[in-house]
This record gives structure tokens, sequence and C-alpha cells, in this order.
């Protein structure tokens, strides 16, 4: 596979994931509709247990268990549905047309292994001949982000930083050729600068290689600064989805007013910003009908308690709540305007 | 009050290729905390913040300076007539997961400190558990359900206000907050900041902020004090406000340029500052520390090392001979 190719979209469809639980099974994922455009970068922003991380887990049909994908599709093209695939096919495809940047990267390498030996495991793995030509676009890749490429493959992951580790863990994602980037938490525990760095090599390569990238994060921050389009889930749900530019200039969703309320700025009245009352939910505490943000939400109403908002799409943006469906009323940052 | 002058800390490392070396974590630091003050260390890996922290808080010797606290000289007090001075400098840790121990209910936790003070200020072991909810209540938690519980029973952000009702137990001066909210859902961290600058006004308790994220620095209150910390040395010293709105120092300006622009909300400020190259171990120590990094240095940048000071024109203190306001932060769309 070149270069050249062009990127690939992802059709997720009603996708649901549950977990074994003494309760019985719970959704961490419900009925998820989420298209990631070819050549684009999809931001999925949530906190803990809003299924994030699970639903990027199901990209590569890795969910563990007590995990279990009960319904729905993950469709790549060229690849087609990911959750159809079995043994040999699956783990060839993880790698090969799926790459995967695990959340905190320094943990997910072997600590008893240079850099290069785990790349010729990977190589070994998945039946590449040309070994060679593997470390020589390694190097390549270690050089596009900065880094001394022989220097690192000699290294063991201890004696490297943070975003060094970061950055090895995007070239093990990436060496393979894969055309579809799954990031999972990229810039989680780095330093300020470190991040904007990270951020800007992940839309650098993603644009040289016409990937197909999800970055899955808690800040907003990190994907306003390098996602096309942003998802915003919540206990299960992606509540609303669109544009970035246009998600974070007029948010629709009350989660989503929230929570780019509660960022810390460097700018704007410090009165107007205020945390979300109440917590995020965890899979014992998701109301089983009608909405699951409706506890924290001020703008709740009678429907909220009984009916789950279906998700409506207008003007290429998709938001799930009773209250924005009803009237699109567009309430802003308020020291923004 | 708390003030230190020229704390020096110097890590000697061993083994590795290179043999023994030596590595300063802080550079002859000058500071000082007010009751009821706020005061911010900034800074990334390295910079030596959480060295100072935990030197503040007694957990951590230095090798050279002062650390006064109500006027007395640490250095002229045994260790052990130090400690009910250190006392009164309470850490607040960043992991609200592993700071509580698993096997004792919020009850039992903040049971036992709470005796020690009644028999330090002579009250009856009757006044520890009104105390204990007291202090729950003040941090924004429900003392009722909150007491008979275990840590794993309770979310992240209810474990860190119990971390702070501990800390408060001691009746201390200063809470230093080590990177208090970076383990806190988003949605929440406000509210912890709130609750900081809250026990401030409330209990004219000194919080000394520890973080990487300037941003934050300005929620524990708008009359804070914000220290940039590079590699061991403050860089640039003063009113968070003024150091926000007009850095002068160029790592400062790097900082700030880092922060993640809210495209839709906000545009990038015209002239943010991206550092030549990332950070490396083992630079070396010759003239100014942040040079080879800085794109704005000179030769003499690479042999002088500027101390920090003041001049009429700018507000605030830094180290650097080439320093110029730049507009680096984000701007609101619409302004």
């Amino acid at each position: 596979m070149s270069n050249e190719t062009a990127a690939p979209g992802v059709r997720i469809r009603d996708l649901t994931v549950v977990y074994k639980t003494p309760a019985g099974e719970l959704p961490a994922v419900r009925g998820v509709d989420l298209t990631l455009a070819p050549g684009t970068i999809t931001g999925v922003v949530g906190e803990s247990g809003s299924g994030k991380s699970t639903l990027a887990l199901s990209l590569l049909n890795a969910v563990q268990p007590p995990g279990r994908i009960a319904a729905g599709s993950v469709e790549i093209d060229g690849l087609g549905d990911v959750l159809t695939l079995r043994g040999e096919d699956l783990r060839r495809a993880r790698g090969r047309q799926v790459g995967y940047v695990f959340q905190a990267a320094q943990n997910s390498l072997n600590p008893l292994k240079t850099i290069g030996k785990q790349l010729l495991d990977l190589g070994r793995s998945h039946e590449v001949e040309d070994l060679r030509g593997l470390v020589r676009d390694a190097k390549d890749l270690l050089a596009r982000m900065g880094m001394d490429g022989a220097r690192v493959l000699d290294s063991y992951q201890h004696e490297l930083s943070g975003g060094m580790r970061q950055r090895v863990g995007i070239m093990l994602a990436l060496v393979l050729n894969a055309k579809v980037v799954v990031l999972d938490e990229p810039t989680t525990a780095l330093d300020m600068i470190t991040q904007a760095t990270i951020l800007r090599i992940i839309r650098e390569v993603h644009e040289e290689r016409a990937l197909t990238t999800l970055v899955i994060t808690h800040d907003v921050g990190a994907v306003a600064e390098v996602a096309d389009s942003l998802a915003v889930m919540y206990g299960g749900r992606v509540v609303e989805h669109g544009p970035v530019t246009e998600v974070l200039g007029e948010a629709r969703h009350p989660y989503t007013q929230g929570l780019i309320r509660a960022i810390p700025r460097l700018t704007g009245d410090l009165s107007l910003a205020r945390a979300l009352p109440g917590r995020p939910p965890t899979l014992g505490t998701l109301p089983t009908q009608g909405c699951v943000f409706r506890e924290r939400c001020e703008r709740r109403m009678e429907v909220c308690e009984t009916d789950e908002p279906m998700a409506v799409n207008r003007d290429g943006r998709t938001v799930a709540c009773h209250a924005a469906d009803r009237h699109l009323t567009l309430i802003k940052r308020k020291e923004f305007v | 009050m708390i003030t230190g002058t020229g704390i020096t800390k110097v890590f000697k490392q061993r083994g590795g290729v290179l043999g023994a070396r030596e590595v300063p974590a802080l550079r002859g630091v000058d500071f000082a905390i007010a009751k009821g003050g706020a005061v911010s260390f900034i800074g990334e890996s390295g910079s030596g913040k959480t060295t100072l922290g935990r030197i503040i808080a007694g957990l951590e010797s230095h090798d050279a300076g002062e650390i006064v606290i109500d006027d007395v000289p640490m250095s002229s007090l045994s260790h052990r007539r130090r400690q009910p001075y250190f006392r009164r400098v309470q850490l607040i840790h960043q992991d609200p997961y592993s700071a509580l121990n698993p096997t004792r209910t919020i009850h039992q936790t903040l049971e036992a400190p709470l005796k020690l003070r009644a028999k330090q200020t002579g009250r009856p072991r009757s006044w520890v558990d009104g105390r204990a909810a007291e202090l729950l209540a003040m941090v924004g938690i429900d003392p009722g359900y909150v007491l008979p519980r275990y840590p794993h029973q309770l979310s992240g952000g209810m474990r860190q206000r119990v971390v702070i009702a501990r800390a408060l137990t001691m009746d201390p001066e200063v809470l230093v907050a080590d990177e208090a909210v970076s383990m806190i859902d988003v949605s929440l961290r406000l509210g912890i900041l709130a609750l900081l600058k809250d026990l401030r006004e409330r209990l004219n308790v000194g919080v000394l902020f520890i973080t990487h994220d300037i941003a934050t620095a300005r929620y524990i209150g708008d009359d804070g004090e914000l220290y940039v910390l590079y590699r061991g040395q403050v860089v640039e010293r003063g009113a968070t406000e003024k150091i926000i709105a007009d850095p002068v120092h160029p790592y400062t300006q790097s900082l700030l340029s880092a922060i993640p622009v809210l495209h839709g909300l906000e545009r990038p400020g015209a002239e943010r500052v991206v550092p030549k190259e990332m950070q490396r171990e083992g630079e070396p120590d010759a003239g100014c520390l942040f040079a080879r990094r800085c794109p704005f240095s000179t030769e003499r940048c690479a042999n002088e090392m500027p101390v920090l000071a003041r001049d009429q024109d700018i507000e605030q203190e830094y180290a650097c001979f080439h320093p110029r306001r730049r507009s680096v932060i984000p701007v609101g769309v619409g302004e």
C-alpha cells in the first residue's frame, strides 16, 4: 500500500457495547452513530465513564470481557465490517489497516526490549519481508517528528522522555502504513509545550500520509487545536457532533455548553466560568430511561424524564437533546460575545 | 507568612554511563507566601516547582538558603522543633485516588489528625466528630453521606474534597496544592478551584498552587502572584493577571502560546512563540538557561546568565536580557 492511497472512510452504525456487572449487562456505549469522513481528524471528547475509550477499542474489535459488542457495525473502506472479522484476519487488520496509539504510550512499550527490537517484532508478526525497509520507514517517521531515529531505536523506553515515548507510539502505529489511526489521550500527562508539539506533529503527519484519524480525549482544548470535527460523548451516547469551530462557537447541547463554560481560560470574566453541577454518571448510576444528562441539565423538561432524545441532524450538525430540538436557541459563552 | 531566600537544591544522580552527576533542581529561589495570599508556581517537568513545594511543606530538605515561618528561621531549630511550624503547611496531593487510605472510612481518616489537634489545643474529645462534619461541609460535601464511606465509594471530585478537608484538620496557614485538579474530570475542575479560592477568603488560608497550566492559576484568585520556573530558576514573577496579559520572558510566552486555542470561540494570538528545540536532559548551565531553545537569543544570552530583576517600564520581575511584550494568548472571536 502506498502513501498515495486515498484515506478511507469509517462508518460506525448503531454501536452498542455492554459490560457484564453484578447488576446485569449495562451499556457503556449505546446506539452510537458516527461517521469519520475520509482524510479528516475527528475528536471525541468525554469525561470518565463517557464510553469514549470503549468506542475507540471497538474500531479494532478489541473490547475485552467483561465487555461485549452487543450490536452495530463498524465499516472501514477497503476492510469491511471490523466487527465481523475474527482470528488471523482481525490480527492482521490491527496495525496494517488500523493503527492504535494507546493511552499513556509509555506504559504500552515493553521495558525489557529496545524500541528497535519491538519494531522488528511488530514487523515479523505482520509478515513484513523487507525488515530493513521497515527500519528505514521508522527512522524517517521519527526524524519527521524531530527525533534521531537511530538513537531512539537503540533506546529502552526508560531512556526516553514522555514526549519522546508518545512519538514512538505514533511511529509504531503508522509504520505499517495504517490509514486509519486511533489516538487515545495522546497528550495526557505531557507538559504544555510538549503537548503543543505533539498536536502539531499529529496534524502534519495526518495530512502528509492522507490518514483518517480519531483522537479520543477528555481535553476539549487538545481537540480544538487539532480536529476538524468534534463529537461529544456523555453516558455512552454521542450527544453532539459537528465541525469543531461550530460546535465550540455555538454549542447546542446543554452538556457541551456546560463543558465549554467549565474550561479554565486565559481571558474572559472569571465569574462567568463555572463547574457543571453534579458529577459524570457511572455504569451503575446511568438512568435506564429518559435523557442521560438530565440530572445535571439546567434546561431539563418533563419529557427528558421519560424519553431518550433522538440524535437529530440539521445543517451538518447532530444534536441529541429535547431542548435544543424544540427551540434552536444558541447560547454563547457571554464573555466571548 | 512563609518566606524563602536563596533556596537551592541539587539532586545527585549515581550510576549511568556518565557516572555520578549533579542535577540542580533549584538555583537560589526567593519566595514569599502571605497568610490568605495566593501564589502559583508554573513550569514544566524539571522546572523544580514540585521540589520547591515539598521543601515548603517540610517534606524535603534543601542544600542552601533559608526558610522563615512566622519570623522564625527554620535553620535555627532542631528537626523536631521544626515540625510544629511545618504542620502549618499542608500538602494536597495530586492524585486523590492514592492519597487516601483505602481501608479506612472517611470518618477514620479525619478522626486521627483531629484527635491530635484536640490534644494540642486542649479541646475535649467530643469536639472531634463535630469538627469532622464541619470541615466536610466547608469543602462542599454532605458529611452524613461521606463519613461512613470508604474512598472507593466516592468520585474523584469528592475524594479531592476529602483530601482538602483532611489538610484543614491541622488549621494550616498555607495549603500547597500540587496539580490538584489535573486528575479531576474537566466539568468538575472549576469547582475544586472555586473551593480553594473560597477557603482563602473564609479561613484566610494561603494557597500555593503548583501547576503546568497557567490558565487554572487565575481561578485561585485574581489578586494572586505568579512565579514562572524554568530549570530551577524563577524567570518571571509578578501579578498573575499582569503576567498572563503582558508576559515579557520568551519562556513564559512559549508556555502561554502552547495553550490550545478554542477555534470557533477564539483565534490565536498574533505573536505566538514556539521554542526552537525541545527540552533535553543534561543541558549546559552556561549563560541563560533558556538560550538554546529561545528564538530571540543572542550571543550575550549564551555566555551570561540573566538574574531576576525589575526595570522601570515593566511591572513584573524577569530574568532576560531582551524582554519584550508580545501578544501570545488567544483572543476571543468578536473582541
